[in-house]
């Protein structure tokens, strides 16, 4: 009960908070159009857990006659998602998952990715929800 | 015939006389360097605890530091980096640090990944997980070097006053950025930094930036970092699965090139 409290909490919170800033990241995010979410679903590829950031293979359904297209997804660093439950065991290929992202402005396949529904439903956050204050802003 | 049989006598009686002379100076000189090396470590009990893993990307909720008082050519930089801010979300300082090269001190000490502390007799060495970034703090009381060559944790010494660590840094190529918002600086960026515990898990640090070239006034601010005394430092190596490197014009990209050995 209490568990469900905190996530009910949580998630009110982090509706009522701005688009969130990186306060981690290895660059600029100016090839993205932070802070817009887009929903992809799709099939694991390969989840790659390595620095400087996690990277997400994707196949993604294109059209009506099943072909698919390959879509990559930068995320956090292990360095950061590894400290917050995340682990290399996350995501398999074969997965089938959803993937709230922001998008690459060139619009191309890809983009930074931003939490991941589980093929049990559950919701892995990949950001932090809120930015502090002064925050030290990395690469 | 003769001349080498008696070369070769003469050296292997000089080896003998110098192993038997060094060992003897060993065995001479052993215990006292025994007794000064245990004295030295002890004293290392007597400084503050700063054991564990140091999480920078904690915040108490400070002010945001003061704007910074800067000259001409970086004032126009950084009003253009404060212009993106304002008109883009998200993280817009684009550096070389996004092609894996190290920042510089001090931004090095600011990366989003912990650092960690060790303490030696004459030294106090930082380990930064970002990019395997090793400062070496010398606090021996030895001068810096006259001309050290620049790089990008420049040369550092300390000394402590009570419980707080000063270290004071210079020679840091000019080429690393001094503050978010700005590439480059004189080869006269001097930095001090005052290390120190706030309570008895979060460490304050207080940088002090100074370059005429850059600050019209030393330019100061204040980072918190938290204790975290499980964690582990991890391994990081940038050039492992780097999509974000600049591009030739030196503007911000992303490649969406698989790895080389994987499947395109």
């Amino acid at each position: 009960m209490k568990l469900t409290t905190t996530f009910a909490a949580g998630a009110l919170c982090a509706a009522a908070l701005a688009p969130i800033m990186p306060a981690s990241a290895h660059h600029s995010t100016a090839m993205f159009e932070w802070g817009k979410e887009q929903t992809l679903s799709g099939t694991i590829e390969r989840y790659e857990w390595t620095q400087p950031h996690t990277f997400v293979w994707i196949m993604v359904p294109k059209g009506q006659g099943g072909e698919t297209q390959e879509w990559g997804l930068e995320g956090m660093s292990p360095s950061w998602l590894g400290r917050r439950g995340w682990s290399l065991h996350t995501l398999h290929p074969g997965d089938k998952v959803a993937i709230v992202y922001y998008p690459l402005k060139d619009g191309r396949p890809g983009g930074f990715y931003v939490r991941v529904t589980m093929p049990d439903g559950k919701e892995m956050e990949a950001l932090p929800r809120r930015a502090p204050a002064s925050a030290p802003q990395g690469r | 015939m003769i001349r080498p049989v008696l070369v070769l006598a003469a050296s292997a009686t000089c080896i003998a006389a110098v192993l038997s002379g060094s060992a003897q100076a060993a065995s001479a000189a052993a215990p006292e360097d025994a007794a000064a090396r245990a004295h030295a470590y002890d004293a290392l009990a007597k400084l503050p605890d700063w054991s564990g893993v140091w999480d920078p990307t904690f915040s108490p909720g400070q002010r945001p530091p003061a704007q910074p008082k800067l000259t001409p050519p970086y004032a126009a930089q950084y009003a253009k980096y404060l212009q993106a801010n304002r008109t883009t979300p998200g993280l817009n300082f684009v550096s070389a640090v996004s092609s894996c090269v190290p920042p510089g001190v001090p931004m090095s000490m600011q990366q989003p990944y912990p650092i960690e502390f060790l303490f030696t007799p004459g030294r106090v060495t930082i380990l930064i997980e970002t990019d395997h970034i090793i400062r070496r703090i010398y606090t021996d009381g030895s001068a810096p070097p006259a001309d050290p060559d620049p790089s990008y944790q420049g040369t550092s010494v300390g000394h402590w006053e009570g419980d707080t660590l000063v270290v004071e840094t210079s020679a840091i190529l000019p080429e690393t950025s001094p503050l978010m918002g700005i590439n480059g600086h004189s080869d006269k960026l001097h930095v001090t930094e005052r290390i120190h515990l706030a309570s008895p898990d979060i460490l304050e640090i207080t940088t002090t930036r100074t370059d005429p070239a850059v600050f019209l006034e030393p330019y100061t601010t204040t980072a918190s970092y938290k204790r975290h005394r499980d964690w582990k430092i991890m391994e990081y190596v940038c050039e492992q699965n780097n999509h974000d490197a600049l591009d030739r014009n030196g503007n911000a990209a992303f490649s969406l090139e698989h790895k080389p050995g994987e499947k395109q």
